[in-house]
């Protein structure tokens, strides 16, 4: 064991109260007390690791600190997929924080400290509901829930994927609530409060579980904070100070029947800290010793207020270290190395301890998939064990991810070690600003900016904005660890869920299973492939037709240039589908139904189709391992509270199709989950090749054959249509049966959306067809796209069938057009490049309220966050009647866009608004429209 | 949910002449649009022994005001000499700029303002009647003192019990410790393990 104390890691003399090391390793954070505020500050964890990182001074020690609590901060959090920090304080607030990528370094305004912030870290979001000190905070597994408790007594549980959104608020301690825990199974929360009572809570109901009181008998509330921990494999929970025999002890629980029949002792004072290692151990084997099976352990680490540090290994009776001294104050917090070999203390006296262990030490972590094991040896085949076989994946994935897509953004360093100089980022401000550098603005601001006297003339000036804010950063339903990909059909709407989905979908279906031999390099370089490497388009017969097919996904060109010359290449297809389950059966409170368009119980999913083409052999050799390994119902993995569905991949020599594409449907009601599978080549009876689809609903399933591989499946409550290679398309009801005999579309389809009774097909010859097959009538009859399309180069990048049975097209210039049946014409419904849009200002008219109602296919089109008045602010040099007009005539613009998408909430939510700003700009309007009625 | 945070506030045409305007140039972060206006206030303090003597320069107001990063420059007038006592006109004093949002105010950054004649001739012997033509007033910009107030963001200024400064240093942990001396110490009590899984 090496034992380090970083002298620079210090907030000025001034305590620390928490340290949290980043799941991926580079850097931690601490949060503690500042000069006149709460402090937090991201370290760079290199320094720590490495005597010659933290002598070259090119390497930054300090990444960012962020003085933005008003008081001392008590705890600091990294979700589990890296992508935020919350931070919790005596201010009473939770802050969660996210790397902003656009900004450059900066200095904290007014700060002593003349470093410069190499990452920024912005805080986007203020959680404030507690009405006393914020003491501890918790991310529950996959980052669904944040918890916080507080000396108020209570404990929060926000919803992570929709801030501020509190899911429930528990109540019944009785004293200051002092450390969380969250079940690694997600089953339960545990806290520990001065009432001397430790409390299990279930996350089914967020009921009281049980409430453990007697080795708390004798405790003074003496200690700042509680901080327990629960074990990785979820058997035990051991808690901050209890009390044994009148010497302070850290109790152990059991998570079978809650028992407390044994503790840590030793120590002199108080526990206030106890930290499980994430990883569960086995013996090292030694050379030449038979292996003998030996139980797998924990490893755990304990502070105290005795300022010792005690580290313990569950198969051993004593503890394996014990350091006295390490610190003048009391031990803090704990927090380990992911890979379960370091340990990082703090304390209140300011200093922060790395202690770094070897595996001769510890012993072998176990892998996940021995981890897995266990899991499924003590949680048997519930729900509990597939999200923990999700929970460990999401672990080891989700920083790779995170790394991922910041490689992708590329605004990223792809080495925090080596810093970002200020000149790396500095000319992305100017950027913003049309060219113009932030130099030549600066001069000339004064004279520039723009100053109006208001009606009782004040002086007003209009800020220059000279960075825009990455608005869906905001979106507290956005709130999830992965982007939205393009070409997401149909379901805007529902991307929060869909999108942090994805990111487990994703991992799952690349990730090369559990093996051993394909380690994380391996991995990562993978990802890049997953959004780029999607489908072609080309080939089949009818190359004159495809054109315009080509233009229907831009991503779909990638590939056909990465082609020429292989096409006897393999390809190997693996095809994610993921669906999400509305509501956890029983009573899970899933911030869905705000969300939906109207009170339907139907939605539409989105569906990803990956393909990889075996470039290189490891690709390949991964994706068959796992194509002969993993049986099936191993893929059927399910997070929490979202099902994903891995299946149907299969590889098949490419002559005539460069690629397949495949999609999916599935639909959702609000009391289950419905799941449509496709399986091509499911046996091949005399030189014909059968493909299957199959639908299961709660329980209840069917499944049809079909005599062509299957390209598209899609489905509603009501229908489910199949699109097959060979140019078919079938039509099912709900119950399997066949509503009408296979329709012969004159190409291959390309795009197939259900709703309700309606099917809508867009075939590669850009070709619409809607059909009601309830009635068994056409609404929309091979109506060509080529409208919308000649004269750009424009794509399709998103289509979709409302509710009501309109198809609607986005391009991937931005406009979004929808057919409409009874004029026989193609609207345009939205547009992104309106200067309409982005010079309407109209937010004087919109109240909180109105948020909710506008959701919609229309506001599907225009984005959630309607980008309107974006240019607002620089245009006030415009007059404003000019203003005035432009956003009358935006917002009727909408009214018709909703009127003919026949949606009603949304015609409901414009018209709203129409009248509000009548009426706010009474005068004016009324003038105009005179003018207008005189001409 | 909004929040304004000050990134940096540039100090221009410094040092100038006493009857030469203020000019400011704040750059500032918003996370959200915010739905009113900035208000903005120059307050130059004319004697450091009475708030009596503090002169509000201007006040603006700023917006609209999208999510991102703004910036503008705030120009006031110099001080009503006339309402300076005479003492306090040459020496050091402060000027501060103030930010409220819904009538509270949120941040507060406060400069050293050095006003001196620049003739040497006038320092050494400087006049009764302090002659503000010579004098130069000097900020020192590079030492600003910030203070942020915690404020209701959503709602109007009804009830912000803690609109001061929260006071730092939470010593509730300082209390004595528990029971100590009667536990054994570590490593020497046997039956403590946990049961292997």
């Amino acid at each position: 064991m090496k034992l380090l104390k970083p002298s620079w890691v210090n907030h000025n003399g001034k305590p620390i109260f928490s340290v949290d090391i980043h799941p991926d390793g580079t850097k931690f954070a601490t949060g503690g007390q500042g000069e006149d505020s709460g402090k937090v500050v991201i370290w760079n964890m290199a320094p720590v690791l490495r005597e010659e990182d933290e002598r070259n001074e090119n390497i930054p020690k300090l990444l960012c600190q962020m003085d933005n609590h008003l008081a001392c901060v008590n705890c600091v959090r990294w979700s589990n997929n890296g992508l935020y920090l919350a931070s919790g304080g005596d201010d009473k607030l939770v802050m969660v924080w996210k790397r902003a990528a656009f900004i450059g370094p900066s200095t904290v305004f007014g700060s002593s400290s003349k470093l410069a912030n190499v990452e920024q870290w912005r805080c986007v979001m203020i959680l404030r509901n507690h009405t006393g000190d914020v003491m501890d905070v918790a991310w529950s597994p996959h980052d669904v829930w944040l918890a916080s408790c507080s000396v108020d007594n209570t404990i929060v549980i926000w919803n992570a994927r929709k801030f501020p959104e509190i899911v429930m608020t528990l109540k019944g301690h009785t004293g200051l609530v002092k450390g969380l825990t969250w079940d690694p199974v997600g089953k339960y929360i545990a806290s520990q409060a001065d009432d001397r009572s430790l409390k299990v809570w279930r996350t089914m109901d967020w009921q009281l579980e049980t409430n453990i009181t007697k080795p708390f008998s004798e405790c003074g509330g003496t200690t700042h904070v509680l901080r327990l921990s629960w074990s990785p494999d979820g058997q035990y929970l051991v808690s901050a100070h209890a009390m044994n025999n009148s010497g302070p002890t850290a109790q152990i629980i059991e998570r079978d029947g809650w028992k407390t029949n044994m503790d840590f002792v030793g120590h002199r004072k108080a526990v206030t800290v106890v930290k499980f290692n994430p990883k569960i151990f086995k013996k090292k084997q030694k050379n030449g010793s038979t292996p003998k099976p030996s139980c797998p352990y924990c490893c755990c680490a304990v502070g105290s207020k005795d300022r010792s540090l005690s580290v313990w290994l569950t198969s051993l009776k004593r503890p394996l270290v014990v350091i006295h001294d390490l610190f003048d104050k009391s031990i803090m917090d704990i927090t380990w190395t992911l890979n379960g070999l370091g340990l990082l203390v703090c304390s209140m006296d300011g200093t922060v301890a790395f202690l770094d262990f070897s595996q001769d030490e510890l012993g072998d972590p176990l892998n996940e998939e021995e981890k897995n094991a266990i899991h499924q040896n003590i949680y048997g085949k519930s729900l509990a064990i597939t999200m923990e076989s999700q929970l460990s994946s999401t672990i080891i994935e989700n920083p790779e991810m995170l790394k991922y897509q910041q490689e992708r953004q590329g605004n990223q360093n792809p080495n925090e070690a080596q810093g970002i100089g200020p000149e790396n980022q500095t000319p992305k401000l100017t950027n913003v600003l049309n060219g113009e550098s932030l130099e030549d603005i600066r001069k000339n601001l004064l004279k520039k900016q723009v100053e109006t006297r208001t009606a009782d003339g004040r002086r007003r000036i209009t800020p220059l904005c000279i960075a825009q804010l990455d608005t869906a950063d905001f979106l507290p339903a956005l709130f999830n660890s992965v982007p939205i990909l393009p070409g997401s059909s149909a379901s805007t709407q529902l991307t929060p869920q869909i999108s942090s989905d994805s990111s487990t979908a994703n991992s799952l279906g690349l990730r090369p299973s559990h093996d051993p031999t394909t380690t994380s390099p391996n991995k990562t370089s993978h990802f890049p492939s997953l959004s780029t490497n999607t489908f072609s388009f080309s080939g089949l017969s009818c190359s004159g037709t495809i054109e315009p097919m080509k233009a229907l996904d831009s991503r779909f060109t990638e590939r056909s240039k990465a082609m020429p010359g292989v096409t006897s290449v393999p390809l190997t297809i693996v095809v994610l589908w993921f669906c999400l389950r509305v509501k956890d059966s029983s009573s899970v409170k899933e911030p869905k139904g705000k969300d939906e368009t109207s009170s339907d119980s139907e939605d539409k999913i989105m569906v990803k189709s990956i393909a990889k083409r075996k470039g290189e052999m490891e690709g390949a050799e991964v994706v068959e391992k796992r194509k002969k390994g993993r049986p099936r119902k191993d893929a059927k993995t399910m997070p929490f509270p979202q099902v994903t569905f891995l299946l149907s991949k299969d590889a098949w020599i490419s002559k005539s199709t460069d690629g397949a594409f495949s999609e999916g449907g599935f639909t959702v009601s609000t009391d289950g989950v419905t799941y449509l599978e496709v399986e091509n080549e499911v046996s091949v009876v005399s030189g014909s090749r059968l493909s299957q689809l199959k639908w299961s609903r709660e329980g209840r399933e069917w499944d049809v054959l079909l005599p062509s591989r299957i390209i598209i499946a899609a489905g509603s409550s009501n229908v489910v249509a199949v699109a097959c290679e060979d140019r078919t398309l079938s039509v099912f009801t709900a119950c399997g049966r066949r509503l009408i005999p296979s329709i012969i579309l004159p190409v291959p389809m390309s795009a197939l959306h259900c709703s309700g009774h309606f099917v809508m097909a867009l075939t590669a010859s850009a070709m619409l067809s809607v059909w009601d097959v309830q009635k068994q009538t056409a609404l929309v009859k091979n109506e060509s796209l080529n409208p919308i399309l000649s004269g750009t180069d424009a794509t399709v990048s998103q289509s979709f069938l409302t509710q009501q049975g309109v198809a609607v097209v986005s391009l991937s210039n931005g406009k979004t057009y929808c057919f409409n049946s009874s004029l026989e014409t193609w609207n345009l419904i939205a547009d992104k490049q309106d200067s309409l849009v982005q010079c309407t200002d109209f937010r004087n008219c919109v109240s909180a309220q109105d948020a909710l109602g506008s959701m919609g296919p229309l506001a599907l089109t225009q984005g959630r966050n309607l980008s309107a008045g974006r240019l607002a602010s620089r245009l006030s040099s415009t007059p404003h009647h000019l203003q005035q007009g432009m956003t009358l005539a935006f917002l009727e613009k909408q009214l018709s866009s909703a009127l003919i998408l026949l949606s009603a909430s949304e015609y409901r939510h414009w018209l709203l608004i129409y009248a509000r700003f009548l009426v706010n700009e009474g005068e004016a309007v009324r003038e105009g429209q005179c003018h207008c009625s005189q001409g | 949910m909004a929040e304004v945070q000050v990134l940096n506030v540039a100090v221009l045409d410094n040092p100038s002449p006493f009857g030469n305007p203020f000019q400011f140039e704040v750059t500032f972060e918003c996370m959200e649009d915010l739905p009113e206006d900035l208000e903005w206030k120059i307050i130059y303090v004319g004697s450091a022994e009475s708030e009596e003597y503090d002169q509000t320069l201007d006040s603006v107001l700023v917006g609209p005001i999208p999510a991102g990063r703004h910036m503008f420059v705030f120009q006031a007038d110099a001080p009503n000499t006339g309402l300076i006592p005479e003492s306090d006109a040459v020496g050091v004093t402060v000027v501060l700029i103030t930010c409220t949002y819904r009538g509270q105010e949120f941040i507060r950054i406060g400069y050293y303002v050095n006003n001196e004649y620049t003739d040497t001739e006038l320092r050494e012997n400087p006049p009764l009647k302090p002659d503000y033509g010579q004098l130069q007033r000097n900020i020192l910009a590079s030492n600003p003192r910030v203070t942020r107030f915690h404020i209701n963001w959503e709602g109007c200024a009804e009830k912000m019990e803690d609109s001061e400064n929260v006071d730092p240093a939470p010593n509730a942990m300082l209390s004595p410790s528990c029971t100590p001396g009667k536990a054994p110490p570590l490593g020497l009590v046997p039956d403590n393990s946990m049961n292997c899984l």
